[in-house]
């Protein structure tokens, strides 16, 4: 197993066996249900830390808006938002652990960098917008309302890879 | 058993947000050790050459699914204890084929871009800016797309189901689908780029067996572990329930009670309050964690569970039964019917009975009510109390199909049609407006609201619940068109629509079975409505708190949608948005001593003169019921034309700047 070769002390670790590290995290995933009684999340994070943020700027506006407003004046004190940064703090500590942290903006050899900023700004917009829409993205919606087997999440799943599939050609020059 | 946070209402404590860290941290880990801290890796499966999310995606799916449907049918975790999420089919297709785009474009998703900021991808952090200002985007487009979020919605509903499988069985299936795609994966990736590192390799043939092995052993687990009665299946306790063997009668209740039956267990699953008002003599009362308390019961003896009606029972009596209690049995149309059948006097019956009849009667009145021949006692909560007021949906739920309680749900039509509280009724706040004398939206004349009431089968002694969403002071004006005919036996259902379906309540689409009355129409009833003179009269000598409450910037005159922009000389502003807080979808009014607290700062006592109005009297109606129904402030007037009126009159007064 690759898990197991030996790293040269420089180089970055070679990532865990894609099958083991699929277990740990059904487990983690396993224990949320257990324990929180609800599944892991991470747009939810991302769209209260936004609604923060605007709401610095535009407290009255966003107090009163109907989506936005409906979390309160601390929309930063909910489980999600915890969630999220405790994912950034387990991605850290182990990315620094197995000496993966590269400061790069990641494409492909001959990709433009301002394509690829381009692209990464415009698909996430429309992934935070999209997650709000469907009250979940890949964690919240796909692998916890997969695993619950529940309907709609199951859905949601095949529909994000089917128009991902469907558009995958029209964006393949940022990773050649 | 375990109990979830989610089960206690306890995600915002603290130990869960602390828990939350904990397991984020692990979500973390997790995403990083399978590489998924690097964007150029997550778009591979696009392109079929790195299948890694499928198989790290899929693994996840199925470990978490098979622990999930393992621990539930042995019993380790109850569902009432899990958020299952609900299915909205246009949310989740539409967002979904929309998320796989922003996926494709930045091969990012919330969750690994997380990871990739961690492991300083500078993409991973245009990213989340996007999927922040795209959640600012949608927040200001909620006007517009917000239907989009609740089109389809079909409540909690699982894919094994709609298959006609168990849960278990369909897991297996799912299993076999997702080792059949990790070999495929691995195929397709050796073809495309001449990787697949565990094609064929012992370790994938390992992992597919032990996977499978897995899936097979839950999907062969009885589906509940506890001693298993008949009645525990699904179909028989059907079956039980179709042919009454889960009821017993209030008289042999009663005979059995009389007899001192010592192997009867009377439980009374009311709230303590209602309880100590009045129970059935030889009852115990047991408000919280019923299974927990009959334990020591189960299967022995005879368990009867009662509350006013039948609902709340026998939900409670179906949950024992699925926990293998098949000792527990329901009263009979509860603690009505314990009335109705033992306890009205003689006198009192509709039908002649026979002697013999009559002395058994007494014999029950006499045990249960004590010697002295008293009427008989009215359970604090089984009748609706007079006069405007909240009420939770826990009494609402254990007085559905009441015939003298009619339920006026006041959502839009097609939310009406997609399901309603059962009986509910539909009606627009609307219905109760129109021109009057020139003057737009004002309520309607008390005959044409009474008309109205009688279509609705509404007599001067039914007890109306308003049911709004999230709009209160829809609720509020329907409530002051009562007033005005005079029927103050109404009351709003507290956090409305979205607590009742929070509550996973009964929810049905049938329309209710109506017959219309005469709603008779008394003069002089409304004495709180005011018009512009009696206003003007208080604005110019200050007899009264002008009480203006519509948002600042209109009140300030820095907005205006109508004739002029300003307020009446000397109103105060109190928007009636301050009043009410949303929380989790659900708008209910703020607590009454933090309102009790705020007026108190306005207005200087309970017999102070107050006018209260906005731009049409809508939103001052909530305003008119938390003063003169919440707090008690006895001189409350409404003054229903408003800013709509008051601006349009060039001879009246205005202040454009707050004082």
């Amino acid at each position: 197993m690759n898990s197991n070769s030996t790293p040269t002390p420089a180089g970055p670790r070679p990532h865990l066996n894609p099958y083991l590290a699929g277990v740990l995290l059904g487990l983690v995933l396993l224990a949320s249900f257990l324990t929180l009684g609800v599944g892991l999340g991470a747009s939810a994070g991302i769209a209260r830390v936004g609604a923060f943020a605007q709401g610095c700027v535009m407290p009255q506006h966003v107090a009163h808006s109907a989506y936005f407003g409906a979390w309160g004046n601390d929309p930063l004190r909910y489980y999600l938002v915890f969630m999220f940064v405790g994912t950034l703090l387990g991605g850290l500590v182990s990315a620094v652990a197995c000496r993966r942290v590269q400061p790069q903006l990641e494409r492909g050899p001959t990709a433009s960098r301002g394509l690829r900023a381009v692209l990464a700004l415009a698909g996430g917009i429309l992934a935070g917008f999209a997650s709000r829409v469907a009250s979940g993205c890949t964690s919240g919606q796909a692998l916890t309302g997969g695993a619950m087997l529940v309907t709609g999440s199951l859905l949601f799943l095949g529909a994000m890879f089917a128009s991902g599939y469907a558009v995958a050609w029209f964006v393949r020059r940022q990773w050649q | 058993m375990i109990s979830t946070f989610f089960g206690q209402d306890g995600l915002g404590s603290n130990a869960a947000l602390a828990l939350s860290l904990l397991l984020g941290f692990g979500f973390g880990v997790a995403l990083e050790q399978a590489g998924f801290g690097s964007s150029r890796r997550l778009a591979g499966i696009f392109y079929f050459r790195d299948m890694t999310v499928l198989r790290v995606m899929f693994t996840a799916m199925v470990t978490a699914m098979l622990g999930l449907q393992l621990a539930l049918a042995l019993g380790v975790v109850s569902a009432e204890q899990i958020y299952f999420l609900p299915t909205i089919y246009g949310a989740q297709i539409v967002g979904g084929l929309l998320f796989g785009v922003g996926f494709v474009l930045s091969s990012w998703c919330p969750g690994t871009a997380a990871v990739g900021l961690a492991s300083g991808r500078l993409d991973a952090l245009i990213f989340l800016g996007g999927a922040a200002l795209g959640s600012i985007l949608f927040n200001e487009l909620y006007g517009v797309v917000g239907l989009l979020a609740s089109w389809g919605d079909s409540g909690v509903n699982f894919a094994w189901a709609a298959l006609g499988v168990s849960g278990p069985m369909f897991a297996l299936l799912f299993a076999a689908v997702a080792v059949a795609a990790f070999w495929g994966s691995e195929w397709i990736e050796k073809r495309v780029a001449g990787a697949g590192p565990y094609l064929g390799s012992p370790f994938l043939k390992a992992f597919s067996v032990v996977i499978l092995a897995a899936a097979f052993g839950v999907a062969m687990l009885p589906p509940a572990p506890s001693a298993r009665p008949a009645a525990a299946t699904e179909t028989g306790l059907l079956q039980a329930i179709e042919a009454g063997e889960d009821h017993i009668e209030p008289d042999e209740l009663a005979d059995r009670l009389m007899a001192g039956d010592a192997a009867l267990l009377l439980a009374d699953i009311r709230t303590p309050n209602e309880f100590a008002a009045f129970h059935i003599r030889g009852a115990v009362n047991v408000a919280a964690d019923l299974p927990a308390f009959l334990a020591p019961h189960k299967n022995k003896g005879t368990i009867v569970l009662y509350s006013n009606g039948m609902t709340h029972p026998a939900q409670a009596r179906d949950a024992l039964a699925r926990q293998g209690f098949a000792n527990a049995y329901l009263l009979t149309d509860g603690l009505q019917g314990f009335m109705e059948t033992v306890l009205k006097p003689v006198s009192l019956r509709e039908t002649p009975l026979p002697a013999t009849h009559v002395a058994k009667v007494n014999a029950w009145r006499a045990f249960f009510l004590g010697s002295a021949p008293a009427p008989v006692p009215v359970p604090a909560g089984s009748v609706p109390a007079d006069g405007p007021r909240l009420v939770e949906t826990g009494w609402l739920q254990d007085n559905l199909g009441r015939a003298d309680v009619r339920i006026i749900d006041l959502r839009p039509q097609p939310a009406y049609n997609g399901g309603h509280i059962p009986d509910a009724v539909r009606m627009d706040v609307e219905h109760f407006r129109g021109a009057i004398a020139g003057v737009p939206s004002m309520l309607l004349p008390a005959d044409m609201i009474a008309r109205h009431l009688g279509l609705l089968g509404i007599t001067p002694k039914t007890m109306v619940i308003l049911v709004p969403s999230d709009k209160l002071h829809d609720a509020a004006l329907v409530g002051i068109a009562l007033e005005r005919v005079g029927h103050t036996r109404y009351a709003i259902l507290d956090g409305g629509w979205e607590q009742w379906t929070a509550e996973k309540h009964a929810v049905d689409s049938r329309l209710p079975a109506i017959a219309a009355t005469d709603y008779p129409v008394k003069p002089g009833t409304d004495t709180f409505t005011v018009d512009y003179r009696t206003v003007l009269s208080h604005s110019q000598e200050a007899t009264a708190v002008l009480l203006d409450v519509r948002p600042a910037d209109f009140f300030t005159g820095k907005k205006s949608d109508e004739a002029r922009a300003g307020h009446i000389p000397g109103a105060v502003n109190r928007p009636y948005t301050s009043d009410i807080t949303t929380n989790n979808a659900v708008t209910r009014l703020k607590p009454a001593a933090e309102l009790a607290e705020a007026y108190a700062r306005l207005i200087p006592g309970k017999d102070t003169p107050i006018v209260v109005s906005c731009r049409t009297g809508h939103q001052a109606s909530q305003t008119y019921f938390v003063l003169r129904h919440l707090l008690g402030y006895h001189r409350v007037s409404w003054y229903d034309a408003g800013w709509t009126e008051w601006s349009a009159r060039p001879e009246l007064p205005i202040e454009t700047s707050v004082r």
